[in-house]
């Protein structure tokens, strides 16, 4: 019963990270861009969020940051692709190969890594968080509730505004959203930028508020996960909170299983969220019906010149 | 090769409509060469940058990467030995791509030749003197049952093989650490890694200080020029690479030769993890692999998947890791830096694939 709740309990912290970075991907790939960088600028938020609260200290300045440091970054994926219209595939990875080396770079010369820091105190939300057994779901630190304000009005924002039918249109077919009048190339770097901001800050919540401290490659292929879980959700904001928090459950099962005293081989147990991955993945395409819900533009360059 | 109409366009002007962005239909080869030469220049140009800001002298830079890598007798030993296993990762990365495969996986494949060189040692499996040929095999076995799962899941169910690959390599490393903390880990001291090897089970030199990985490593580039150059198997895959669908109607076997591709890439990648283990570390060890995976790719990609091309930048990426090692030593400069460097000229490259294929033509009155 302890179990259950503590593994509750926990489990929101570790889907947060997931949930907004495939919400960032969700925003980019409905305006038509492949964003396969989310492990990449993960790390760059992650590495400017501790590097902001070990000078500044203040957790909102931090996730602030690294926001910003993951948007600063994808401007270079944005040259890469919108401009350069480099085959989008190699863009994405040549940017996740680039934070790679950069983050591991400077973590190592500014001193950053292993040096911890103190993340942000839980807030509970009385009355809920008396209940029983789902209590604990109900004392998390801001971040996850503000999660779930973030989740909401990108919705709206995509759903309810004409902005975000612009935004989807670019993604459908940028030819007749062309011709309708809509600036194609300016609402794409705009999804880009705010895509990467909302993925920046989920690896800020790994590193600041999570882990509270920079290790080289701490993501470990969450972005990928998410990635992978913004293909199972077929492009759907509320699906991929569900798949967040499915991963989430899973990452949070394996310390209380820990803790619980079962025994169980370590490293078999660590692969777990990547074979699940890879399962879900073969899930999809067995029930195929994600083709229909992608964006019918995603990964094509719009180059004005060369119409269909 | 068809000619259609350059695509000039009035329409999309830039700097006050002054100028015009056009396709161009074809570039000489030099003009080609010298633009992918500027690119790169330009790369390492923010490479040093990036280099002095990281605290090394400027005045050393050329000396580092040039004279001390490649007149130094003990560094060109250990960037031939480095070599080996990076032009084997490079053609792993050739052969993929040729199939139109991303093949993310390479450093899951050497981790799965690594363990099953490893097997056969740790199991005494076989006659001394046939030891290292089954090791090899083994390790290529391995590697290509590894690779089975990502190729046939995307045959068949199109599931997209650089998460499938990602995610596999994930699983694998885990297993090496299970392997190396766990049952396989050497009982005589606290390291993680498997017992060493036996001396008939590591490669030999041919020269003093110079080892045969790296012969080994020139006969597979022929096997490949071979394999993709004169070939019926890579007459075929040119067709595929062209056009799937054409390839198929005239009686291409599309998917076998797919199939048949990504596994050899995936043996390739199995070999390197074979080479190193048994040629530079002498046991397995928990991190031979990391690095390669994503060298290998920019090796491909860069050499534009010809197997001669990949060998001469597999050299000069190994060039690139052992200055990497020195700096590492004498400036306290990350490892991470030779990733960085990598990105960056592969990020160089590839826009000037822009430049070749666009021009920039100024509007003359009465043009549009």
């Amino acid at each position: 019963m302890d179990l259950l709740t503590h593994w509750l309990g926990n489990a929101p912290d570790f889907a947060v990270p997931f949930a907004l970075a495939a919400l960032g991907l969700i925003l980019t790939e409905r305006a038509g861009v492949l964003a396969l960088g989310a492990e990449g600028l993960m790390l760059v938020g992650a590495l400017a969020g501790i590097g902001t609260q070990l000078g500044v200290g203040l957790a909102g300045l931090s996730l602030l940051a690294a926001m910003i440091a993951a948007s600063t970054v994808s401007l270079l994926f944005a040259l890469m692709v919108l401009v350069l219209r480099i085959n989008q595939v190699i863009a994405g990875l040549a940017l996740v190969f680039f934070c790679q080396g950069l983050t591991g770079l400077a973590g190592t010369v500014f001193g950053w890594t292993n040096r911890p820091v103190s993340g942000l105190h839980s807030v509970e939300l009385w009355p809920l968080s008396e209940l029983p057994l789902v209590g604990k779901v109900f004392v998390q630190n801001p971040l996850v509730y503000l999660t779930v304000l973030i989740f909401i009005a990108v919705v709206w924002f995509l759903q309810r505004t004409q902005t975000g039918l612009h935004l989807r249109a670019v993604g459908e077919n940028p030819q007749a959203a062309d011709a309708a009048g809509i600036p194609v190339l300016t609402y794409r770097l705009a999804a880009i930028v705010a895509g990467a901001a909302l993925i920046g800050l989920a690896g800020a919540y790994i590193a600041v508020l999570s882990t509270k401290m920079w290790i080289a490659d701490m993501t470990g292929g969450r972005g990928w996960i998410a990635v992978s879980l913004v293909i199972f959700a077929r492009w759907s904001p509320w699906r991929a909170l569900a798949g967040a928090l499915l991963f989430g459950a899973i990452e949070a099962l394996i310390p209380q299983l820990a803790a619980a005293g079962v025994r169980l081989p370590q490293y078999f147990v660590l692969m777990t969220p990547y074979a699940v991955t890879l399962l879900v993945m073969i899930w999809v395409a067995l029930s195929s019906r994600e083709s229909a819900s992608q964006p019918g533009a995603l990964g094509e360059p719009f180059i004005r010149e060369q119409r269909r | 090769m068809t000619l259609s109409q350059p695509s000039v366009s009035p329409r999309q002007p830039l700097f006050g409509r002054r100028y015009t962005l056009e396709t161009r239909q074809q570039m000489a080869l030099h003009w080609q060469a010298l633009v992918i030469g500027l690119a790169l220049l330009f790369g390492l140009a923010i490479c040093a940058l990036i280099l002095v800001g990281a605290g090394v002298p400027a005045g050393e830079l050329l000396n580092e990467f040039v004279v001390q890598t490649l007149f130094d007798a003990q560094n060109q030993r250990a960037v031939l030995f480095q070599a080996a296993p990076m032009i084997m990762v490079g053609l792993a990365g050739c052969m993929a791509f040729r199939a139109r495969f991303w093949n993310l996986g390479l450093e899951g494949q050497m981790i799965w030749g690594a363990i099953g060189a490893t097997a056969i040692s740790l199991f005494d499996i076989g006659p001394h003197a046939l030891r290292l040929p089954l090791m090899m095999f083994t390790a290529m076995l391995c590697a290509m049952l590894w690779t089975l799962t990502p190729v046939l899941l995307k045959l068949h169910l199109k599931v997209n093989e650089i998460i499938s690959t990602l995610m596999l390599n994930y699983i694998a490393a885990n297993f090496l650490l299970h392997l190396v903390y766990g049952s396989w880990k050497d009982p005589r001291d606290n390291f993680p890694y498997s017992p060493p090897l036996q001396s008939f089970e590591r490669l030999p030199d041919f020269l003093t200080g110079y080892n045969v990985a790296i012969l080994m490593a020139l006969v597979i580039t022929g096997l490949t020029l071979w394999y993709v150059g004169i070939s019926r198997a890579g007459l075929y895959l040119r067709f595929v690479d062209a056009n799937p669908r054409v390839a198929d109607a005239v009686g291409v076997p599309v998917r076998k030769m797919i199939i048949a591709t990504v596994l050899l890439s995936g043996a390739l990648a199995g070999i390197a993890g074979f080479v190193v283990t048994v040629g530079q570390e002498g046991r397995l060890t928990q991190s031979f692999y990391q690095g390669y995976g994503f060298s290998g790719i920019l090796i491909a990609f860069l050499a534009r998947n010809n197997p001669v091309a990949a060998t001469v930048v597999a050299l000069l990426i190994a060039l690139l890791f052992v200055a990497g090692r020195n700096l590492q030593v004498f400036y306290q400069i990350p490892f991470s830096m030779v990733q960085l460097i990598q990105a960056i000229l592969v990020i160089c490259v590839a826009s000037s694939d822009f430049f070749i294929r666009h021009r920039i033509r100024r509007i003359q009155a009465g043009d549009c």
